[in-house]
């Protein structure tokens, strides 16, 4: 049995594969905030038989305890004259125009960010070796502060660990839990690597006692985490290493994303998963981008982990006026406190009210007609909204609506413009909440053919966790000149490849189940960003290739450098094949709940909804439409045609503006 | 065509997308640390007239600059598809001359409907001293002078430009391929608003740009409105001008009528014989730079928050200045003593909303020289971060880009790789924030260990000066450069060229923020 089990705010998700009957089953339970293993083992508590299942968890601990700032009480360690570099940071400052933003906190204050004397050079040569004695005061010091963990990042410890693996070791020794950066991440760019390091340092406690209590509870089970790469990794690790888990969930919602619209035909595609607060967007082109250069709350987090663009826009999102008379929506949002005004606490108008007076959401249908709205609220809202702006109130509920889809479309066009990609070659595919009801009209205004919202639309992430291999990343910072032979190329990373399989061994993988990614940063000498580059024999080819396609042009007669080699370590799993349904005769009169005005920008519809889970496959029709599931609303314009596939999802062809 | 709120915000949105995109052209092709890793570049929109219709948020002294170099472009030359202009003299539409400009014009259905353009600080053209910001006495020294030429027309490169650029820079190879990336990333911008166009038809996306620009300036009125009428003065000085050895004033007086502000620089002294004289667009873009952030964070960066002021700098003066003087420091370090003034002026009339004097400098720091482990000449340049200004009701942040400028630090495993240099000390100035109710942040410290001889140009403020204080606040400490040498500590001028030994370290400390209220005792 294999369960993939992911942690939400409102919901801890289940999707259970049994790998003897091909079935797959979903659930949810209530999520637990303050103690979020509580809904795991409410959720498992009922084991089918004695034997042990393989459980993939997406966690949140990680992500809350940086952001909440709960992590443990953490000391740094670097190199003398270095210590401010984590307060530094690339200098700076958050926002251009405004005197009163201040840049994120570093994690750990000055009076516990230590310094020893010590320094390599970039050739990895000790320049000044280390003052081994002066260690045993800065332990001191940690033992009189009552510091939980410990990161220790000195210059060049990519180059040569011998200072670090020392300074490590005796406070290993002492008893604290260490994260040395290069463990963590052995790249060049102090800031980043230390502030990485000091990350993984300061969640990983937290993470640890969570696991462990899992584990504790659940004796008979094997229990994987997800990782912000979208592979797993096991207990020990996350909990050495939870940096790598910050963006668990999401990572399983591209991965369940990838393997459904793969399922289903499509290999382009863009992620819409529209929340509360916010959206989170991405590109899945055969595969989801991996990026190396994240922010978490202002924070770098560089170790790899699936490229996912997150705006400040979502449901709950304020409309106002400005001070130019101009209408806005967001970045201030009502949030789940005091919520939409038709949640009935608020009294500002937000995105949502802006759906349920344009008929789009029914009061009596929203989450299954188990949460009242409050549809005089949301008008009174908006009637305060309108009179400010001096338009019709039917004027500003449509404007929000379309702003908002602004907001998301140019998100959109950040991952897929800016990245030189078509959106029109690629299937907007949309899960989350609010997403349904913004996505055709969002497919429509970026030229896109087509949307896809999965049967699992409120469950993708338990499905990606399910779904995901074993994943180990490692990298090191070369520097090696383009001219390099390519066999001291190869050289230099076979020990990054042996590593890899190694560890996948050490955790039971066969030869044949483990598989070899191979790759390195390379750049134009001189430059400072690096390209990816497939590893092989043809690699600067390849590099100058992508440069020509990435920046228009390049330049085979000019110095390269390999900056970064970077191996990642597969092993495969068997995952579960999404069920498939037979087409049946449909009758669409049986799925309809009833038909009700619904505001277009071309004026009123009479509109017929359906009710999601009564459409089988083969169900088609003609929009205007709205289709209701227990957790969604799916909007399908009048231009827009909409079919349910094999798999239940919801394929809508978007008709043109 | 009447304007509608809902498309209004929508086009915001579409304008805006151009030059965020021009900038991740820019920024992902170029070569140098100092555009790639310090960001020191802007990208923005144009209509056909000249008026900026959107700039993405990347430096902003760039910001009311950048209209007066499109609006050069436009008086000297005649264009066709496919032609890239190019300029950075000063006197013509630039700042100062390492940041050059390159200016695309957009034809639609032959006609000409808007610009794409961009600037990026270049770590050097030529002059006397590797960087191109030395101790100059006219402009002619600091470096190439590019009035507005074409480098393209009509798409074809312009080789015998193209070779007289290269072969006046130090570093060649490294401003051909930052070049090439400001080229792209104009070629984008241009695809785009032509996409743009193609969409939604040429007479709607004029109306727009048109009708944001009016939005602008309606909320920029909107603010000084609120400002109660009357005149506020200031009045601070720059050190020097590392030449003579005096003090130089700036006076500012803000005259706020309804909605209408009139910003006059009357009383400022004549340009300086050294090269912190800074040129009109460099005054424009700090006058734009303070409206702009007392004004909402989301009103979009376009030239209509201008027409609500009017900005009088005196010519000949030291805000204004006129050829031959040279211009090198006005950009980077009279830009911040003109925030300071305006600031000062303004903290009478907002109280509330006004931070007490930041750094005040750039502490520009460029070393050149022969790199004998790599075998080729190199040019460094960075600018150096410190403390800001405590804010009614917070303190100040410390060891952070303020004002005109935020580029990011060259990182000390960067500068190894690129250059024969060493950080040996990259920290805090502890205690160089003004005191008071609420404290300036502090500078910083960076230590510099040359592996190799070479030539330092610095070209730093507040060093004898200090950052006031507001409200009964503390000034922050003036800042020090420094020459450690064997044992010796050497104190180093404001603004200077010295010559380096392998062994020696440059220290800078940067000043901090000046204090806000009266410290509890």
């Amino acid at each position: 049995m294999r369960i993939g089990i992911d942690t939400g705010g409102t919901f801890t998700d289940f999707v259970v594969f049994d790998p003897e009957s091909k079935h797959i089953e979903t659930f949810k339970v209530l999520s637990t905030p303050q103690d979020p293993a509580a809904a795991i083992l409410e959720g498992l508590g009922r084991p089918e038989g004695q034997s042990a299942r393989d459980l993939v968890h997406g966690s949140t601990v990680a992500t809350n305890a940086l952001l909440e700032r709960k992590g443990a009480r953490t000391a740094l360690v670097t190199t003398a004259g270095f210590r401010d570099v984590l307060h530094i940071g690339r200098q700076n400052r958050p926002a251009l125009y405004d005197f009163f933003a201040d840049p994120p906190a570093p994690l750990v204050p000055r009076q516990h960010r230590l310094e020893v004397a010590e320094r390599i050079d970039y050739r990895g040569e000790v320049v000044t070796p280390l003052d081994k004695a002066a260690i045993e005061a800065l332990i001191a010091h940690c033992r009189t502060h009552e510091i939980e963990a410990v990161a220790v990042s000195t210059l060049f410890a990519f180059a040569n660990p011998a200072h670090e693996q020392a300074i490590a070791e005796r406070f290993r020794a002492a008893g604290f839990p260490v994260s040395a950066s290069h463990d963590i991440l052995p790249e060049f760019r102090e800031y980043e690597r230390t502030s990485t390091t000091v990350v993984n340092a300061y969640v990983s406690p937290v993470m640890g006692r969570y696991l462990g209590r899992l584990e504790t509870a659940l004796p008979a089970d094997r229990l994987q985490v997800m990782q912000s790469n979208g592979g797993m990794i096991g207990p020990q690790q996350a909990a050495s290493e939870a940096v790598r888990c910050i963006l668990s969930g999401p990572a399983g919602g591209l991965v369940g994303a990838q393997a459904v619209a793969a399922a289903a035909g499509f290999d382009k595609v863009l992620t819409f998963d529209m929340g509360g607060t916010s959206t989170d967007v991405a590109l899945i082109d055969g595969a989801p981008r991996s990026t190396s250069d994240a922010s978490i709350g202002g924070l770098p987090v560089n170790v790899p982990m699936l490229s996912i663009h997150t705006v400040g826009s979502g449901g709950g999102s304020i409309a106002f006026r400005d001070p130019g008379g101009g209408l806005q929506v967001g970045p201030q949002s009502a949030g789940a406190d005091p919520g939409p005004a038709c949640y009935g606490r608020g009294e500002l108008p937000t995105v949502t009210d802006a759906n349920l007076l344009l008929g789009r959401i029914r009061p009596e249908l929203f989450f299954g007609g188990q949460m009242a709205l409050d549809t005089a609220r949301a008008e009174r809202a908006f009637n305060g909204l309108a009179a400010e702006l001096g338009i019709p109130p039917e004027e500003a509920h449509l404007g929000v609506f379309q702003i908002v889809n602004a907001h998301m479309a140019r998100a959109l066009r950040v991952i897929s413009v800016q990245q030189g990609q078509d959106p029109r070659d690629y299937t907007l595919l949309a899960f989350g909440g609010a997403g349904g009801l913004h996505a055709v009209e969002l497919a429509r205004e970026l030229g896109m053919p087509r949307v896809l919202v999965p049967r699992q639309a409120a469950t993708l992430s338990a499905l990606g966790m399910l779904l995901a291999d074993a994943t180990k990343d490692y990298s090191r910072t070369v520097m090696l000149p383009g001219a390099t032979e390519f066999t001291d190329v190869q050289a230099a990373i076979a020990p990054l490849i042996a590593q890899g399989q190694a560890d996948l061994a050490a955790e039971g993988f066969a030869a044949g189940e483990i598989r070899i990614e191979a790759s390195a940063d390379i750049r134009y000498a001189g430059q400072s960003f690096e390209l990816n580059i497939a590893f092989g024999e043809s690699l600067l080819a390849d590099f100058h290739a992508a440069h020509q396609a990435a920046y228009g042009y390049q330049d085979p007669q000019a110095q390269v450098e390999i900056v970064n080699l970077r191996v990642r370590a597969i092993g495969l799993v068997e995952a579960p094949q999404l069920p498939t349904f037979t087409k049946t005769k449909v009758n669409l009169e049986e799925a309809l709940i009833g038909r009700y005005p619904v505001r277009f920008a071309e004026g009123e519809v009479e509109t017929p909804f359906y009710a999601g889970e009564r459409l089988g496959t083969g169900a088609a029709f003609q929009g205007p439409a709205i289709v209701v599931r227990a957790d969604t609303t799916i909007l399908v314009g009048a231009q827009d045609r909409a079919e349910v596939d094999e798999y239940l999802n919801l394929q809508i062809s978007v008709g043109p503006a | 065509m009447k304007t509608d709120l809902v498309r209004l915000e929508i086009f915001k949105h579409l304008f805006a997308s151009i030059p965020e995109e021009m900038g991740a052209v820019l920024q992902r092709a170029s070569f140098s640390p100092n555009i790639k890793e310090r960001r020191d570049f802007s990208c923005a929109l144009f209509d056909a007239q000249g008026e900026m219709i959107a700039q993405a948020a990347h430096i902003p002294v760039h910001l009311g600059a950048m209209p007066l170099s499109v609006q050069a472009a436009i008086r000297a030359l005649e264009f066709a598809e496919g032609d890239m202009v190019i300029l950075n003299d000063p006197y013509q539409g630039g700042t100062h001359l390492p940041d050059i400009t390159l200016i695309a014009p957009i034809f639609h259905a032959g006609d000409l409907v808007g610009f794409a353009a961009n600037r990026a600080h270049h770590a050097d053209v030529g002059g006397m001293a590797p960087g191109s910001m030395p101790i100059a006495h006219e402009l002619v020294q600091e470096g190439l002078i590019l009035p507005p030429t074409k480098l393209y027309a009509g798409g074809e490169l312009q080789q015998g430009v193209w070779d007289i650029i290269l072969r006046n820079t130090r570093s060649p190879w490294e401003r051909a391929g930052d070049l090439r990336a400001q080229v792209a990333a104009n070629r984008r911008g241009v695809e785009r608003f032509a996409a743009l166009i193609a969409a939604q038809g040429l007479e709607t996306v004029q109306h727009y740009s048109a009708a944001l620009l009016a939005y602008t300036e309606r909320m920029t009125r909107t603010l000084i409105a609120a400002i109660p009428d009357g005149a506020y003065r200031f009045e601070d000085y720059l050190d020097g001008d590392g030449v003579e050895e005096r003090p130089i004033k700036i006076a500012v007086a803000i005259e706020i009528k309804g909605d209408q502000a009139t910003v006059d620089f009357a009383g400022s002294d004549p340009q300086a014989k050294g090269s912190v004289n800074a040129v009109y667009a460099i005054t424009l873009s700090t006058v734009y730079y303070v409206f702009r952030c007392l004004v909402d964070s989301e009103v979009p960066n376009n030239t209509g928050s201008l027409r609500a002021i009017q900005v009088l700098a005196p010519e000949g003066s030291v805000v204004n200045a006129r050829p031959p003087a040279p211009v090198a420091g006005g950009n980077v370090e009279t830009s911040q003593r003109i925030v300071d003034v305006l600031l000062g002026a303004l903290a009478a009339a907002l109280p509330e909303r006004i931070p007490a004097a930041s750094q005040g400098t750039m502490n520009n720091t460029l070393i050149g020289g022969w790199d004998p482990a790599r075998q080729r000449p190199y040019t460094y340049y960075e600018t150096i971060g410190g403390g800001m200004g405590a804010r009614p009701g917070a303190d100040g942040p410390s060891a952070i880009h303020s004002h005109m400028t935020n580029t990011l630090n060259t990182p000390a495993e960067a500068m190894e790789y690129a250059y024969p240099i060493r950080v040996t000390r990259y920290e805090i100035r502890e205690d160089s924030g003004g005191a008071g109710e609420f404290r300036g942040g502090d500078g910083l410290r960076r230590d510099l260990l040359l592996l190799a001889d070479a030539t330092a140009s610095l070209l730093s403020e507040r060093r004898s000066g200090q950052p006031y204080g507001l409200a009964g606040g503390e000034p922050g400490r003036s800042g020090r450069n420094l020459l450690l040498r064997g044992g010796d500590e050497i104190e180093l001028p404001s603004k200077g060229e010295v010559e380096l030994k392998a062994g020696d370290v440059l220290s800078i400390r940067t000043p901090g923020g000046g204090g806000w209220g009266r410290a509890p005792k």
